[in-house]
Formats: structure tokens, sequence, C-alpha cells
């Protein structure tokens, strides 16, 4: 089984930000979640692993490759699906994702267009293999995306933010998939959303700042928070005071209140109530 | 509100960086642009004169009209380009004072951008290299006048339609295929134009306001160029508000047609929406993937290229702009063949090659714009569409994108050569001419212009790469084409090893086709396509690929890219680029010698400083000449031996004799024997100089013989190489003999040069009271009248001509044999030749049935027998007039011979005229054209009396004897066989040629009798003048004076001639003894004098007498200038006849008679029997016209 292992990876854009530092992560065959803030460095951390950005130190291996040299071998087992992504407006799906697979090297022509038709199938936008990708909703060009990112069966799927602007149903089916492919390829799924990862990822990291602040099982994660987490509701004005007073790890509204959420090894009293703790939890634990 | 938009988008602009990048692009430009457009000599013109500051304007507006697209076209578009446009759109702002705050901001930027014009232009005097003669004093308003009339309104105008298209296109290319429709109009202008006397419409239509400029002062003088003001008046006016109405009209249609809405429903089809199919959801997951293999061999690696190469086209196929430049491209033609070849308004049959040649010279321009724009596309394209994610994490080779991309873009031209040629043969099968040359077609678009577009399209294509930024990326390559064309060409190192894309496919000849030309194009197009393709290996290394743009990191990473396949192709293209190299270098530079220009320059200029003390030496004159030659046309060879008889005809015994070889290895004087004792001395051998010191001095009269063999020898190739012995249509004269003493050939010609050099400049023709020049035809002249004989031997399928009557002809060794001998002496100018001829032939027939009939005899090439009929034809009836009329023809034959076009004349030899291909065999005379071959064989066979017989002094006038008097008597043969409207037709397009010519000379004009080299004086004025003397005192009188003139100066018994050669002063002497008293003033207004007219019909009215009668008023209106010594044009007393003719209802003469007009205002009454219908005055161009629009009223 194959697995991924980054060391020690920082990277460094030219106007000084910092996008990652000393990032080191193994990531087993299966589903791993990316969790993190917008500008958490979840998006170079990508690109640099799709083979798109030079990283300025740390190695990447994965299955004996040298991810950062051995670009050409690394492609050949990569599946990926950019954060954002355009399409050529005047071609139709098929075409492009013909036109992929082509380049991925699937160049014989009768098991190409099986291929390309049972993906079309998988990603239901079969029907429409004939229309011009301009006139695609988000939900399709998404799954388009997903569609050419499995071209050629990858055995590293690195998919950014895959679910932005799907509805429920699409999100689902994109998730089936995933977890299908899952079984024996490593798939690196990042995501602000802590429900996706809470759903699909057997491991995950959180990472804020260029850093990896917690790596693991997100049931273990779970587990640790488990009987510290405490919440009540407040009113808007007093959110400053518990603030001050308790480690409010997050605040959201239930019905118009503002409720918020607190990590503490002791029952604080005052009004608060044990909860169950979730994966969002454990997200805003470490990233307060 | 509009206000608000304004001043937010000047602050917009204000801090961009392209805002002062294109300020400065056109200072710099400006700075230098009066040199770098007008490279020659203005002088008299001042180089800041309003004149050329308003065309210099003209200019640099028309070509930084890609700054107004890159300012006026994003002004709308950016907002839809960066999406910006919901944001925008949904603000309360009223689509007026959108548009106009965008537009007017805008466009007080560009204003501000081209403000640099002016200002360069003034800081531009004050640069070093410019000379304070040459300038005029600094005047402000000279430069502020030109900016408000010429670039103010073209970039009000131009900003507009880009504008305007980008607003309603949303789509930058959509701009720039405005820029091409400028292009085009612009061309049609000056296409157009040249093909009317009367360039009214084209200097209208001219966007750039460049021809209207150059009609409106087509006939201003020198002291008007230096003084007035481009003013805004007639046709300039007519220019400027038909384009502001146009800017103001897009305007409108940009209001109206714009829209706020951010998605826009097509003209053409409703956008097929996609809707999500009604397909079972839940059994999407058991959808298996088939099993499949990935290749990654060579064969899936070319099927991948197919792919992406076809993938490419068709997206460019798929753009509009791309047709519109297809159909651009096609129309061109058609545009500009209104003037195929044309002289004297008769064109040329639309011969593949010409047609070729037009496309080629036009199509430059549409292939550029698809590389540039293109290539920045296509680089573009995943990063524009933002699938570059998706795309460059894929598994594909890093070479196969690009080189896709670039294949893509090859085929695209392939469909813009295609309908080139489409648009060629149609052109041909519209005039119906239907011999399609496809192989000429081929050759003209395959082998020469897809080369070079491979060249620059890989040079695009690196440069985008490396720039990495579109729109730079294009102004770059613009840069970088600009300047590779010049090379370092520029700096005096001119060898195509180190000057891009050099290589020569030469002219294309119909009877030589690319001759050896080919051969060194090959390995030149070889050589650089090696290198191209090095670049574009370099170019893939550092293409973008992720995020990384930075190119010190793209370099960097670029080593990860080398595979071993990348390693060996670039090893193999760089061992073909050094071996096509060394192959170029040893041909050119150890086969041939290979000289800088500079070191060129000053083995010249060492000449003359060392040998031009001989120049005065008195030597012998060549006084026989007898040659056998040995021609071998394949291998461009010949061996000649041959002597020469000396004679001393000087005044003194001659001690030396100094004998000039033609410089260069290629000839070898192998052999150099005199027939008296001597001892050669070969200082000067570097100079191929010889000076063979006689024992005992050739007396005065005795004779000596001269032995040499030459021999001449082509190896390998070389740039620029010689034109004048080739596989077919080999021709050359005997400049290319040994000669006598200094050689002026060999000097340095260049004014400009000699002036580097510290040479003095060349002298114009001497005085005509030059006891030297008077004793010479051209200087240096080293012979007298020759007897002449030869024998050449060519190929077995070519014919060898040269002067004289074929003595025998035989075959001998597969060899064709043709021994020529002349029957009596001829002046020492021949020509050798040898070519396959089809020959067709005739006699002429003397009138008085005494004398021998003359052989007549065309040599043509096998096709074109189009103007066969009507040369032999010219020839009887010149043959006609001339022995009538002048003197008796002292030869037996005359032959027409055809020649390839890589000089495009006609020369007239002794007993031969040398005809370029191009020149009358092909020319397709029309019913309402002047019959140009007929009256250039007349010209040419005028030759065999004027400069073969009578042989004119090297003096100024010169030309005079032997040119005018030419054109005069192929004019009167003409007049002779031809209605008068034809011959008044002719005299109606030298007029013009000749005001438009002197309005551009740049030496003061001299009267007929002192010409020296102005081909428009003795050329146009001479045959305007020698009509009008026949028309004042009859053809009859003026021919006597001639046939006067040829008996007392022709060279053979001529009795004036024998102590030197004849000039103007000679001439006039004889017009004036058969001109009568009361015309005596014509001599001197014609021929000593610049005497120009201004004549006009103030006023003209008839009233009916009677039954039969009526009364026409005329008031004319007359003026006559003449130049005077400084070339200041003077009004000057009048006592001049001139014509009237009042025409009736047929358009026939019904009144015709001389006036004696002695003021400015003459009140005429003539009483005719018939209605008129128009007044003409002076309708047969009798006096030169400033403007003659005006001589005619109809009633």
């Amino acid at each position: 089984m194959p697995t991924l292992k980054i060391k020690n990876l920082s990277k460094t854009y030219a106007n000084g930000v910092q996008a990652l530092k000393n990032v080191s992560l193994d990531i087993p065959t299966g589903m791993f979640g990316l969790l993190g803030p917008n500008g958490a460095g979840k998006s170079t951390l990508m690109r640099i692993l799709a083979t798109l950005q030079e990283a300025d130190q740390g190695q990447v291996t994965f299955d004996k490759l040298n991810v950062l040299t051995q670009k050409m071998e690394l492609r050949k087992r990569l599946g990926y699906l950019p954060q954002s992504f355009g399409v050529y407006p005047k071609i139709t799906a098929e075409t492009l994702l013909n036109h992929l697979a082509v380049l991925k090297g699937l160049t014989k022509k009768s098991e190409r267009k099986e291929v390309v038709a049972a993906l079309l199938h998988k990603t239901n936008l079969y029907a429409d293999r004939q229309k011009n990708l301009g006139g695609y909703s988000g939900g399709m060009k998404q799954r388009f995306g997903i569609a050419q990112a499995l071209l050629t069966n990858p055995k590293l799927l690195i998919v950014d933010e895959p679910t932005a602007g799907l509805d429920p149903t699409e999100r689902n089916r994109f998730y089936n998939i995933l977890s299908e492919l899952a079984e024996n390829t490593v798939v690196i799924l990042s995501t602000h959303i802590v429900e996706d990862v809470k759903e699909l990822c057997t491991n995950m990291a959180i990472i804020n700042k260029g850093e990896v602040l917690m790596q693991g099982n997100p049931r273990h994660a779970i587990e640790e928070l488990s009987g510290k987490i405490y919440q009540r509701t407040i009113r808007k004005s007093e959110l400053a005071d518990y603030k001050k007073n308790y480690r409010v790890i997050a605040d959201k509204l239930l019905l118009g209140e503002p409720i918020i959420h607190i990590l503490s090894e002791t029952d604080p009293g005052d009004g608060f109530s044990r909860v169950t703790a979730g994966l969002e939890d454990v997200y805003f634990a470490h990233i307060w | 509100m509009w206000y608000e938009i304004f001043k937010f988008e000047l602050k917009y602009r204000a801090k961009r960086a392209d805002t002062y990048l294109y300020f400065a692009l056109l200072f710099g430009y400006a700075l230098i642009a009066v040199d770098f457009i007008f490279t020659e000599n203005l002088d008299p013109v001042k180089r800041n004169a309003p004149f050329i500051i308003a065309k210099t304007m003209g200019i640099i507006a028309a070509l930084f009209t890609m700054v107004t697209s890159m300012i006026m076209g994003v002004a709308a578009l950016r907002d839809f380009d960066h999406h910006m446009s919901a944001l925008m759109f949904v603000n309360p702002i009223k689509k007026g004072d959108y548009l106009l705050g965008r537009f007017l901001g805008s466009f007080v930027v560009l204003i501000f951008i081209f403000s640099s014009v002016p200002i360069g232009l003034i800081l531009g005097d004050f640069m070093p290299w410019r000379l304070a003669e040459a300038l005029l004093p600094f005047d402000l308003w000279r430069y502020i006048h030109p900016f408000l009339i010429v670039v103010l309104p073209n970039l009000f105008f131009t900003g507009a339609i880009f504008f305007v298209a980008g607003a309603l296109s949303r789509k930058l290319l959509v701009v720039y295929t405005q820029g091409i429709i400028l292009l085009m109009a612009y061309i049609f202008s000056i296409q157009w134009g040249q093909g009317q006397a009367d360039g009214f419409i084209p200097a209208l239509i001219d966007p750039f306001f460049y021809q209207a400029i150059n009609r409106g002062t087509q006939f201003w003088s020198t002291t008007a160029r230096n003084t007035q003001m481009v003013g805004l008046e007639g046709v300039l006016l007519c220019n400027r508000l038909l384009w502001i109405a146009i800017g103001w009209i897009v305007l409108g249609i940009g209001y109206y047609g714009f829209s706020f809405n951010v998605i826009r429903n097509s003209f053409l089809k409703q956008q097929k929406k996609a809707t999500l199919s009604n397909e079972n959801l839940q059994n999407l997951s058991t959808i298996k993937i088939p099993e499949f293999d990935l290749e990654q061999g060579v064969k899936s690696k070319l099927i991948q290229l197919k792919y992406h190469s076809l993938f490419y086209f068709q997206t460019i196929l798929k753009e509009v702009p791309f047709w519109a430049i297809v159909i651009c491209g096609m129309a061109i033609i058609f545009i500009n063949s209104i003037n195929l070849g044309t002289t004297h308004g008769v064109d040329t049959f639309p011969v593949t090659y010409i047609i070729v040649e037009e496309l080629q010279e036009m199509s430059i321009f549409f292939f550029l714009i698809i590389l540039i724009f293109y290539s920045g596309e296509l680089v573009w394209k995943e990063r524009d569409a933002k699938v570059d994610g998706v795309y460059d994490a894929l598994p594909v080779s890093d070479s196969i994108p690009l080189t896709g991309k670039f294949i893509g873009l090859t085929l695209a031209y392939l469909i813009l050569i295609g309908t080139m040629i489409g648009a060629g043969i149609l052109f041909q099968t519209v005039n119906g001419f239907y011999e399609y040359e496809l192989g000429v077609y081929f050759m003209g678009f395959f082998v020469n212009i897809f080369p070079s577009l491979i060249l620059l399209t890989i040079l695009s294509f690196f440069i985008q790469v490396v720039v990495n930024h579109k729109f730079l990326g294009h102004f770059v390559v613009v840069t970088v084409v600009l300047v590779s064309m010049i090379g370092l060409r520029a700096f005096g190192f001119d060898h195509g090893l180190y000057n891009f894309g050099a290589g020569d496919m030469g002219i294309y000849s119909a009877m030589n086709g690319h001759g050896h030309f080919l051969w060194g194009y090959a390995w030149f197009t070889t050589y650089w396509m090696a290198f191209a393709i090095g670049l574009f290996l370099v170019a893939t290394l550092l293409s973008v690929r992720g995020m990384e743009t930075n190119l010190i990191k793209r370099i960097r990473a670029g080593r990860f890219r080398l595979t071993p396949r990348f390693c060996k192709i670039s090893i193999d293209v760089f061992l073909i680029f050094l071996f096509s190299g060394g192959y170029i270098f040893y041909n050119t530079n150890i086969l041939n010698d290979y000289a800088l220009p500079s070191t060129a320059a000053k083995y010249q200029v060492a000449y003359e400083q060392t040998l031009k003390k001989y120049e005065t030496l008195p030597q012998p004159k060549i006084v026989a000449t007898n040659l056998k030659l040995e021609l071998y046309p394949e291998e461009r060879d010949y061996k000649m031996e041959g002597f020469y008889w000396l004679t001393n005809l000087a005044e003194a015994p001659i001690e030396a004799i100094h004998v000039q070889k033609i410089p260069g290895t290629k000839f070898d004087l192998a052999e150099l024997q005199f027939s008296k004792a001597g001892i050669r001395k070969d200082t000067f051998v570097d100079f191929g100089y010889y000076i063979y010191s006689l024992t005992e001095p050739l007396l005065v009269g005795d004779s000596i013989k001269m032995n040499f063999k030459q021999n001449f020898t082509t190896n390998g190739f070389t740039e620029g190489s010689n034109t004048r012995i080739v596989y077919n249509g080999t021709f050359f004269d005997n400049m290319n003999l040994p000669s006598l003493g200094y050689n002026h050939h060999i000097e340095l010609q260049e004014e400009r040069d000699r002036k580097q050099y510290g040479l003095l400049p060349k002298p114009t023709k001497a005085n005509r009271d030059n006891p030297l020049a008077l004793k010479e035809r051209r200087k240096g002249d080293d012979s007298q009248f020759i007897d002449f004989e030869i024998t050449i031997g060519t190929a077995g399928n070519q014919t060898a001509l040269a002067p004289g009557t074929l003595q025998k002809k035989w075959t001998a060794n597969d060899r064709n044999y043709f021994h020529y001998k002349m029957n009596a002496p001829m002046i020492n100018f021949y020509p050798i030749a040898s070519a396959e001829y089809e020959v067709l032939h005739d006699k002429w027939k003397p009138k008085n049935g005494l004398d021998k009939p003359i052989e007549l005899e065309i040599y043509y090439h096998k096709g074109h027998e189009y103007n066969l009929d009507g040369m032999m034809d010219a020839m009887k009836k010149s043959f006609d007039y001339f022995t009538k009329n002048f003197s008796p023809y002292p030869y037996e034959q005359m032959r027409i011979m055809e020649v390839p076009r890589y000089k495009n004349r006609a020369q007239s030899f002794p007993t031969l005229v040398a005809y370029s291909e191009s020149m009358g065999f092909i020319m397709d005379v029309k019913a309402d054209n002047v019959d140009m071959p007929f009256f250039i064989t007349a010209h040419e066979l005028a030759h065999q009396w004027w400069g073969l017989q009578v042989a004119a002094a090297n003096v100024k006038g010169q030309k005079t004897v032997l040119e005018s008097l030419a054109q005069y008597s192929a004019l009167m043969v003409l007049k002779a066989h031809y209605s008068e409207e034809k011959v008044r037709e002719f005299l109606k397009i030298e007029e013009k040629n000749y005001l438009s010519a002197r309005a551009n000379a740049k030496k003061i004009e001299v009267p007929l009798t002192l010409v020296d080299d102005q081909s428009y004086i003795y050329y146009r004025k001479g045959s305007l003048n020698l009509f009008a003397l026949q028309a004042y005192i009859s053809e009859d009188s003026v021919n006597l004076a001639l046939k006067r003139f040829i008996r007392d100066w022709n060279s053979f018994d001529g009795l004036r001639q024998k102590e030197r050669y004849a000039t103007t002063a000679d001439l006039l002497e004889y017009f004036s003894a058969v001109t009568p008293d009361s015309l005596q003033y014509l001599i001197p207004q014609l021929f000593e004098t610049v005497t120009l007219f201004d004549n006009k019909i103030a006023n003209a009215a008839y009233e009916k007498l009677n039954a039969i009668e009526y009364k026409v008023k005329v008031k004319i209106d007359m003026n006559k200038f003449q130049l005077d010594r400084l070339g200041i044009e003077k009004t000057t007393a009048l006592n001049d006849w001139v014509d009237v003719a009042i025409y009736g209802k047929e358009e026939e003469v019904i009144y015709h008679k001389k006036y004696k007009i002695k003021e400015e205002m003459t009140d005429l009454e003539i009483v005719i029997n018939q209605q008129p219908i128009k007044v003409i005055i002076d309708p047969n161009y009798l006096q030169i016209d400033k403007d003659r629009k005006d001589n005619e009223r109809n009633f």
C-alpha cells in the first residue's frame, strides 16, 4: 500500500508570506482530510503535491518516488482537482475529457472511448456530454473536474476544496465516489468544512498559518476532548466578557441567539452545560 | 456622475506602469523618428520642415495604433475581463455616464501618451547627430499644429473604434482585428492612389492621413515644403472631417449597442443550457471504470501530439477574428492588384509569379498579426481559461503542449496560405488568365514564406514563454521582429550566419525559375531552422507549468525536465546547426571571398587613392575585339579567350598600357600578352591592375594586339550571388571584360560612404566645354568604334546571342556554337546572352527597294507570345520612320532578346535589344491603353540611331541627346500609327510623372540642356518638350534638323565628330536653324530654362447669334514661371502661343487655333457655326501645366 510522506516542507512566497513552515505529514492509503481556515496553506501544499509548485525545502516521497524532482513519474499516478478551475466554454464535455485522456496516456482509441463514457456516467454527465462546457452549472462543472481527476485510475488523488458550490445531493454523490476510490488510493481532501472530514476521513490534519497543528484519526481527536466541551446561550453584549473569562473556542448562532462553546477541564457552572465533543470542537480548539 | 467615472479612470491609469511605458516608448521613437523614416538625404528640404514633421507624425500615429488599441480597447473591456462587470453594473449609474467617463478618461490618457511625440520630435532636433545646416530654426507651432490636425483626429477616431469594439465584443482580439481593417483601408488608399492621376478618393479614405498629406502636397515646391504648414484645406480637410465623423458614428453605435447585462444573449443562437438528467442516481456507484493500459511510449506521444495540435488548430478556427484576417488576406490581392506592374497605365498579365509576389508583400502583415497574437493566445490558453491547474498536472511530457500549440498555429497558417493561393487563382481566373503555375505558388509560399513564418513563430513562442506576460510579450515580439529584420546589417555586419533568418531565395524568373538560389537558401534555412528549434527546446524547458512564474526559478527547475530523449534531440539539433553553419561558412568564406561591407569599401577607397593618379593618363583605344567564349550555363562558368586591337589615338606616344581586370576571385585573368615587347609590372596586382611597360613606346596612330584569357568560375554558393551567368538566361555585357586604364566603376559610389571615408563627392557630369569629357562617351572611355567578332559555345539546348551577322552555327560535343561578326563598326558596348529561346523571324524591306532587307528576330521564352506581333510591328514601323527621317540603318539585322528580370529594363545594344521578361513580353495591352510594348520597342530601336550612331559626349545634357531624342522618335512612331487620344494619354502621364518627380527632387532642377542623371527631366520632360517643339515648328522641321544632326555627328563618317562627341549645344544649333524667327523664343524656353505654366479658363460662356452661328466668350488666365539660379520660381512675362480648342456634341474638335497671349487675363471671342460643348486650352500638352484640371470648361 503506497503512502505519501512529507518531511519538513517549507515554502515562502516572494512577498514574504510563509505559506508552509516545516510541514511533516504521513499520509496512508485512504481518505486523508486536510482541514484549515482560508489562507492556512492548504492549497500551497496541495499544489506542491500535485507538482505545480516548487517547495523551498523538505522532501516529499510517494511510493519511493521523489515528488519534488520526479514530477513526470508522479503525474502518471496522479489525479488532481484544483480548488478553482475553468473550462473552455466552446467545447463539449466529452471532447475535453477525451482530450485530457489522450494527454494522460490513454492513447488507445477504443479503450479511451469506454473509459470516458464510463466516467461520464459515473459523474452523471453522460446525458449532457454533447453540450458546451460554457453552459454547465457550477455543480456540473465540478463533476466534470472529478471525472477528469479520475481518468486513468490515480494512485494519488488530490482534491482541493471539492465541494464548494455543490448542493447536498451532489456532495453526497461526490463523497461516495471518493470513498469508493479510497480503498486502494491515497486521497487527500482539503477543505475548511469540518463535516466533510468527519464523514469521510480516516486520517486528518489541521493546519493553520502554514503549520500542522494536529494530525491523526478524527475519532481519537474527538475522544481526547470528550467531557471538556461546555456550551451556553448568551447575549450578544456578553461575548467579550465570556471570552475574557473562558477559553471560548466557538461562537455561533442558534435560532438567532449567540451560543458559545468553551473548553474546560472542569465544569465551569455559570449556566454552561456539557455537550458531546464534535470534530468541529477539535478544529476550533486547535486553531483558536 | 460621469465625472466620477472619468476621475476614477484617470487615477487608475495614473497608477499603471504601462501608461508610462507607452509614453516612454513613443518618446524614444519620436526622438529618432525623422532619421528612422527619412533615411535618405532630404536636402534642400530641412529635416524639421513642417511638411516632414507632419509626415512623421502621420507615420508614428499609424505605427502606434497598437498603443491606441491597448489603451482604448480595454477601457470598457476591463470590467468583463476581470470579472468586475457584475460588481460594476449593479451600481446606479447610467450607461451614458459610464461610457462617457470611461471613454474620456482613457482618451485623455491617450492624448497624454501621444503628447510624447511632439516632445520627442522637438528634443530629437537637438540630438548630437542632427546637423544644424539641415534644420530650420525652432518654432513650437510647427509641432503643435500637425499634432492637432494629424495626431489628434487619428487618436479620436481610432480610439472610438477600439473603445466601442472592446465594449461591444468584450474580446480583446476583436479590438485588434479592427486594427487590421484600418490597415486594409490604408493599403487600399495607397494602391488606389498609385493608379490615379486625381487621387481625391484615395486621399480621402486613408485613415492615417499619410496619403492625404502626400496628395495635398505632391506638387509643392521645396520652398513651400520648408515654410508652409500642411493646412486643412481641400482633400486634407475632407479627410479629417470624414474620419472624425466616422469616430462619432462609431461612438453612437457603441452607445446604443452597449448593454449592462453581464450575460448577453447571443445574436446568433441561444446557448444550450445543460440540465441535470434523470439518470438513476443510485446506480452511479455501481458503474465500473473499465480496465485499460496507460501508454507512455513514443507512439503514444505522437498520438498525444496529434490530438494536441488538432485541438489548438480547431480552437483557432473557431475564432471569428482569425477568419476576419483570412478574408482580409484574400481581399488584399484584389485591392492590391489595381496596379499590377503598371507602366503608363498598362498592366501586366497576372502571371503567377507577379501574383505570388503581390501576395507575399502584403500578406506578411496578416501572417505577422496572426503570429504575434495567436502565439500569445495559445501560450496563455490554459491560464486564460483557468484550466491550467488541470492541464499542468497531467502526465504529459513538457514538450508536447508547446509543440502542439506550435503545430496548431502552423496549421492555421496553412489555411491562410491556402486561401491566399485560392484568391490568387481566383484573381487570375476573373481576369481571364488561366495559366496557373501551381509550382510557383508552392515555392512562393511553402518554400519561401513558410520557413520564415516558422522561425518567427518559434521566436514569438520563446519570447512569450520567457517574458510570461502576454501583452508585454506582444510588444517584445514586435520589437524583436523589427530589430531582427534590420539585424546586425545596420551596423555593417551582413553575413547571414549571424543575421536572424537570413537566406535569400532570389528573384523568381520565368526563364530561370529560382535558379541557383535554392541551394544556398536551403542551407541557410536549415541553419536558422536548427537555431529556432534550439530556442524552442529551451522554451519547453522554461515554459510555465504550475504556479512558478519567476524566470530564475523556472531556469533552475528546468533541469528536472531534461529527459534523455530531450538531450538527444538537443544534441542532434546542435549538430545540425553546427554542420549547416560550417557548410555555409565553407561556401561563403572559403570557396568564395567574403568581405564585410566596410572591408569591401576600404578596398574601393584604397583603389581610388592609389590609382586615381592614372585617371587621365592617355591610353590606347580598343578598335577591334575578337572573342572565343565557352559558356557552361549549368556550372555557371565560362572560359574566354580573345584579343583587342588597341590603337594610339592620343597626341603623344604611349609608354605603358594599363589593364584592369574585374575585381574578385571569380574572375581570373589567366593570360595577358601583347604583340609588342615589354615588361608587365604587377605592382597593383591586388587591385587587378596591370601595367605593361612597352620597350618601345606606342607611337601615335600605331596599334598593338592584346591577347587575354579570362575565366569565370562559380564555386559553391554565396549570399547576393551573381545573376549574370545563370542556368537559363545568361546575360552580361562587356563591362565584365578587361578594360584599359583606371576604372571608375570600381570606385565607392554612395555619397554617404564616400564622405565617411574622406573621399570627395563624385563629380557631376562635366560642363559642356570640358575638353577631356567631350572626347568620351562615358567616364574612362577606353574605346572607339570597334570591329567585332565572337564565337560562343553554350549548352546543347541553348541559343547564344551577340551582335552581328551569324556567320556559322554548328554543334559539337552536344554543345551549340555560334559565330557572329559585325558587318560594320559599332560602339564598344555589346551583350552576350544564352538561353533556351524560341525565335520569331521576319524581314523589314526598305521602301526604296534597293537596300538589302534587314533581318528581324525576336528571341523569346516559350509561353511569352503575347506581344510578339506588336513588337515585330513596332520594329518595322520604327525602321520605316527612322530610315526615312533620320538616316539609313548601318547593320544587317535587328534582334530583340528576352532576358531574366534580375534587372527590370530594356536596353539597346548594337543590333540587339535586351528586353527584361517582365517589361514588355507579358504586358496586357487593353483597348484604352497606350501600347507600351510598341512604344518601348520603338524607343529602344531609336537608340540604334541615338546612342549607337550618334554618341553624345559625357557632359551635361548627354542624356537629352540620347534619351529625349529616343522618346521623341518613339512618340512620333506612336503618333503615326495611333490615335491622337493615345498620344495625349501618353503625354498626360508623362506630365504627371514629371510634375510629381520634380516636386520630390532633391537637387535644383536644371534645364534639358544641362541635365545630369535626373530621369524625370530627360525622359518625361524630354518627351513633352520635343513633342511641343514639333507641334509648333512642324514634325518635318524637327526631323530635318535631326537628319542634319546625325549627318554631321554620326560616328561613321560624321564630319564634325572627328575631334569630339556631340552635346546639347550642338543639337540646339540644328533646331534653331529650322525654327522661324517668330518661334525662336521656344528654343531657350523648352531647352535652356525650366519653364512652367499655370493656365486656366477663368470664365467661358456662349450665346447663339443666329440660326447657325454661336459666339463663344472665353477668359483665359495664364501664368508663366521660370526657375532662377537658386531654384526659385519667378513669374515671367508672357508672350506665348497657346492652343484653344472647342468641342462639339460628338466630342469632335470644331475649332482649334493658336493665340498669342501677352496678358495674364485675356478675353477671346470666337464665332463658330456649331453648338459648343466644351472649351479646352492647351489640349495637346504643349505647355507643362502645374494644374491642368482647370484648363477645361464644359458649357
